[in-house]
């Protein structure tokens, strides 16, 4: 039954291309794509949600006919991520019904909704494969489609750069990921065989496996120093795609590395633990902060992907702590923090990318620096934004807090080993994500204060209006979630426990992961009533001007602005941005009067400038010296091929 | 009769914050030689502004009448989470730190919002300054909770308050003065007391927490001072609860009951006078001198840490 539900769902997503391509030319078959795709994403939600709350397991194997190793196959790890792909797809699509017809018309339209349903069905491959084979075919055709996906909503000599090292950056992770695959040969027909041949790995191997994934997963899921990517690439795509890229692609790295770390290593010296934690703290850290210097709306979201892939891996790298440390329990608690900010991030994130595009659809820029007065404009945009903004935050009773929380607690659990390092090292981590949690509130509050409060700072703003009907829908259904989760985790929380039992043997979920979910209800209940009762109880209201010191003419030009805003916390985080100022002054006649005065600060990341810039420069240098060996003349050409041929000959010999 | 005591507890913080907030001011005006007004004035205050009409500006959108309520339901939240006269609190049990140090956040950030609401620069200059303070108090305030936590193998605040009880004063562990010392500075950074902010400064150019309310005005305002009252006296609480809670109630009889109130009535007494005596005696910071003060306050934290996981 599972078998065949999930096969139609393969199959349904595969016409959906073919369906369009048919369809275009039909006038009132303009609305068939969107569905045919929705219908499919249901029942690919509903078999990942009896795998993931149920634990049945089913094989697809097409090894047998195919000359290649091709099998796709379910367990509740890959449930779960199924899980995510498709719950999370399902309001994004439904919101794209109507936004890419508003926005997109002829030949771009139809290649969205071709492009669409195969770039869904590439992650689902990822996430259900049980052969290296189909892992890295979907991971290819994953990196493509978003590529593809990207190129539709315009073209520009900027765009291409961005795209091009989009494109490098994934082939230089796939590359990794290749690599770690590589190193289970000549066991690495199916995982099973892999995860047997892990045990008996010498432990310089397995460290070699775990860098390679580390790094390769790494550069998908934009840790720092290998994040450059993302705030290239997220913006400049179609806002559903970005939603889709932000909150579900990312995952997919966070699914390879469970998979190799848990899954096939099952453990390894607690300085992994620690590499990843280190990793996850600095990426939380600098992702945020990079956030706060935005202004653009987009990619100051994606700068946050960065901060909360960084949480993420704080609670990974505590997971691998404690493994190392032969603390299964509180492995489990780690490990469901880490996946259930997985899923929470992949909610709150589409939602605020989708926010991001309902905005640009209303008024027309993402500079917050025009926008403003929102909220009133469009009630409902605003208030779902305003829940985004609060989960992603991590504020209690809403979906970020609850992840949060469990990662808190683990790094309090870290304080009663035995292990003196992981004793002061996991308490400490606390800080730190105290910190970037402290950091996302600032962030967010000038996002939400300066993006839909106030007065609109533009004529733009001033004439949204609230979007179309399916736009709201699919952001409404996933802020429903958002408060679902956060004021209910015990539905997600047991099926993690038990999926987290699957990974680590001997785990079960520790009973302090359940107090949150006995107190949250109550305090949710206490908070409706007694807000609910403030508002209730008739207050007489009168409108007024906003107090100006009792002079008139105050006008939207003198709120504060969003680099003002962030500007005490760019002062004091100053050597993190290291802003390039140029300040240029043109005198006038009496000296005091300037003619002109013109001010530009540019903020290069330090990674471009010190990472990435000299390796780049020495890969073009040593391409120009190889030039020499293409003279052009086939005499030297032949040469070679000879030259070739005899060393082949002679390594037979010898070797 | 434990629910009773622990409602009462409840009831007793949120009704007497105001008090301790005219205290304050009282002997504040002693020491500087003025009358000063009555103790009860802050009552007055939140019942004529609730009896007053609520001015909202054109531009301001629901947000705006719905931070008061949120900053008021999150501080009473927070109230219940703090043992005043027994070992025990409502949300005591189920209430860890964590969850107190998010729900104090919870209601500043919606502040935050209702000040930038106004579309006036003063609501965005409070709530920028107060996004720097509140950004780098978090830190330190959740490690110093955790050391305490640390060192009593529980994260539930009742749960460390039972276990301080139960150690002898004399053989305590001088690490805790650590985490004491930068739970002070971060209350007083998170109360918005000085020198991080002036809670009775006229000038709009130095304001924090008061450029962020500056809009408000009757039963909104009434809400926010009230709440802000709370959290001052709450705060206060909890430090008393975590470092010095002996003379709590062991059972819960109307005897043993009594004789906690006493003591708790006069340890907070010690602390107001206290924080009248600093607030007399020191200066306000210069705005991008609080991140040094934060700064001490996280380096304090982190020691506490530190040196508990190495003791225990």
């Amino acid at each position: 039954m599972m078998l065949l539900a999930f096969n139609s769902f393969l199959v349904a997503m595969l016409s959906v291309p073919i369906v369009t391509l048919i369809s275009h030319r039909w006038r009132k078959g303009r609305a068939l794509p969107a569905a045919l795709l929705m219908g499919s994403l249901v029942v690919g939600t509903a078999v990942a949600a009896v795998g993931f709350w149920r634990g049945q397991r089913f094989q697809v194997d097409i090894s047998q006919v195919a000359s290649f190793s091709f099998a796709l196959s379910m367990d509740r790890l890959s449930a779960f991520f199924l899980l995510l792909i498709c719950s999370v797809s399902l309001p994004v699509i439904l919101f794209s019904s109507s936004y890419i017809p508003r926005h997109y018309s002829g030949a771009r339209r139809h290649w969205l909704w071709v492009l669409l349903p195969l770039f869904l069905t590439s992650m689902v491959l990822v996430v259900t494969s049980s052969t290296p084979f189909a892992f890295l075919f979907g991971w290819e055709l994953m990196t493509l489609f978003s590529a593809g996906l990207i190129v539709i909503d315009g073209d520009s000599k900027q765009r291409r750069h961005n795209i091009f090292i989009y494109l490098v950056m994934m082939h230089a992770g796939a590359a990794a990921v290749i690599g770690a695959f590589l190193l289970f040969l000549p066991h690495a027909s199916n995982f099973a065989q892999m995860r047997d041949s892990a045990a008996l790995m010498s432990p310089l191997l397995r460290t070699a496996v775990f860098l390679l994934a580390f790094a390769g997963f790494g550069t998908k899921a934009g840790i720092v120093p290998l994040h450059l990517w993302l705030p290239r690439a997220h913006p400049i795509a179609p806002s559903p795609v970005s939603a889709l890229m932000s909150g579900v692609m990312l995952k997919t790295a966070v699914y390879g590395l469970v998979r190799f770390a848990f899954d096939f290593l099952g453990s390894g010296p607690s300085w992994w633990g620690y590499l990843v934690l280190f990793a996850g703290a600095v990426s939380g850290l600098l992702g945020v902060l990079y956030a706060i210097g935005e202004h653009d709306l987009k990619r100051l979201l994606a700068y946050h992907s960065v901060e909360n892939i960084g949480i993420i891996y704080l609670g990974l790298g505590s997971a691998l702590v404690f493994t190392a440390n032969h603390s299964s329990v509180w492995a489990a608690l780690a490990l469901t923090a880490a996946l259930l900010h997985c899923l929470n991030h992949a909610i709150f994130k589409s939602l605020l990318f989708l926010g991001a595009g309902a905005i640009s659809d209303a008024a027309h820029t993402l500079d917050l620096e025009e926008l403003g007065g929102l909220q009133k404009r469009m009630p409902l945009t605003g208030t779902v934004f305003l829940i985004a903004c609060c989960s992603i935050v991590g504020l209690p009773l809403f979906n970020g807090f609850v992840s949060e929380w469990l990662t808190f607690r683990s790094f309090l659990a870290g304080s009663e080993m035995t292990n003196l390092s992981a004793a002061i090292v996991l308490p400490l981590a606390a800080g730190v994500l105290a910190l970037i949690g402290g950091l996302a509130a600032a962030c967010f509050a000038k996002v939400y204060g300066v993006g839909f409060l106030g007065r609109p700072r533009s004529g733009e703003a001033g004439r949204a209006n609230e979007v179309s009907l399916p736009m709201q829908a699919g952001m409404g259904a996933l802020a429903t979630a958002c408060v679902v989760i956060g004021i209910f985790p015990g539905l997600v929380l047991r099926s993690l426990g038990a999926l987290t039992e699957e990974l680590l043997p001997g785990a079960a979920l520790p009973p302090e992961a359940t107090s949150l979910t006995v107190v949250l209800p109550w305090i949710a209940l206490f908070v409706l009533v007694l807000v609910g009762g403030f508002a209730g109880f008739k207050r007489a209201k009168k409108l007024t001007a906003t107090w100006a010191c009792g002079l008139p003419g105050l006008d939207e030009r003198m709120q504060y602005t969003s680099p003002a805003f962030s500007k005490p916390l760019r002062k004091v985080f100053s050597r993190v941005y290291r802003a390039e100022r140029t300040l240029e002054v043109v005198p006038g006649d009496p000296p005091y009067f300037p003619v002109s005065i013109s001010y530009r600060s540019v903020r290069t990341t330090s990674f471009e400038k010190f990472l990435y810039r000299p390796g780049v420069d020495a890969i073009v240098t040593a391409a120009l010296r190889l030039r020499r060996l293409q003279t052009g003349n086939i005499q030297i050409y032949l040469l070679y091929i000879f030259a070739a041929l005899i060393a082949l000959l002679m390594f037979m010999r010898w070797a | 009769m434990t629910l009773m005591t622990n409602v009462l507890q409840v009831l007793l913080l949120i009704l007497l914050a105001p008090l301790v907030r005219g205290v304050i001011s009282r002997i504040k005006a002693r020491i500087q030689n003025r009358r000063g007004a009555s103790v009860w004035r802050p009552y007055a205050d939140v019942l004529k502004l609730f009896r007053k009409q609520d001015l909202v500006p054109a531009s301001a959108s629901f947000v705006f009448r719905l931070a008061p309520m949120v900053v008021f339901t999150t501080t009473l939240v927070v109230a219940a989470f703090v043992p005043l006269l027994h070992g025990s609190a409502l949300l005591g049990v189920t209430g860890d730190f964590v969850l107190l140090v998010y729900l104090l956040a919870l209601g500043r950030f919606f502040l935050m919002l209702g000040a930038m609401d106004g579309g006036s620069s003063f609501g965005g200059m409070g709530a920028s300054r107060e996004a720097l303070v509140s950004t780098l108090a978090e830190a330190p305030f959740l490690l110093a909770l955790m050391s305490v936590a640390i060192a009593a193998h529980t994260a539930s605040i009742a749960g460390m308050v039972q276990w301080t009880m139960g150690q002898n004063f004399f053989q305590f562990s001088a690490v805790y003065a650590l985490a004491f010392a930068a739970l002070v500075l971060v209350a007083i950074a998170e109360t918005g007391r000085i020198p991080v902010d002036n809670p009775t400064t006229h000038l709009e150019l130095t304001m924090i927490h008061e450029a962020m309310v500056l809009e408000y005005s009757g039963p909104s305002l009434a809400l926010i001072e009230w709440a802000s009252a709370i959290k001052l006296t709450v705060v206060m609480a909890l430090l008393i609860a975590l470092f010095v809670p002996w003379g709590m109630a062991s059972s819960v009889s109307a005897l043993a009951l009594g004789v906690a109130s006493l003591v708790m009535l006069l340890k907070i007494a010690a602390l107001v006078l206290a924080l009248a005596l600093v607030e007399c005696s020191v200066a306000k910071l210069r705005m991008y001198l609080v991140p040094d003060f934060l700064g001490v306050a996280s380096a304090l934290a982190i020691l506490a840490v530190v040196f508990t996981a190495l003791m225990r």
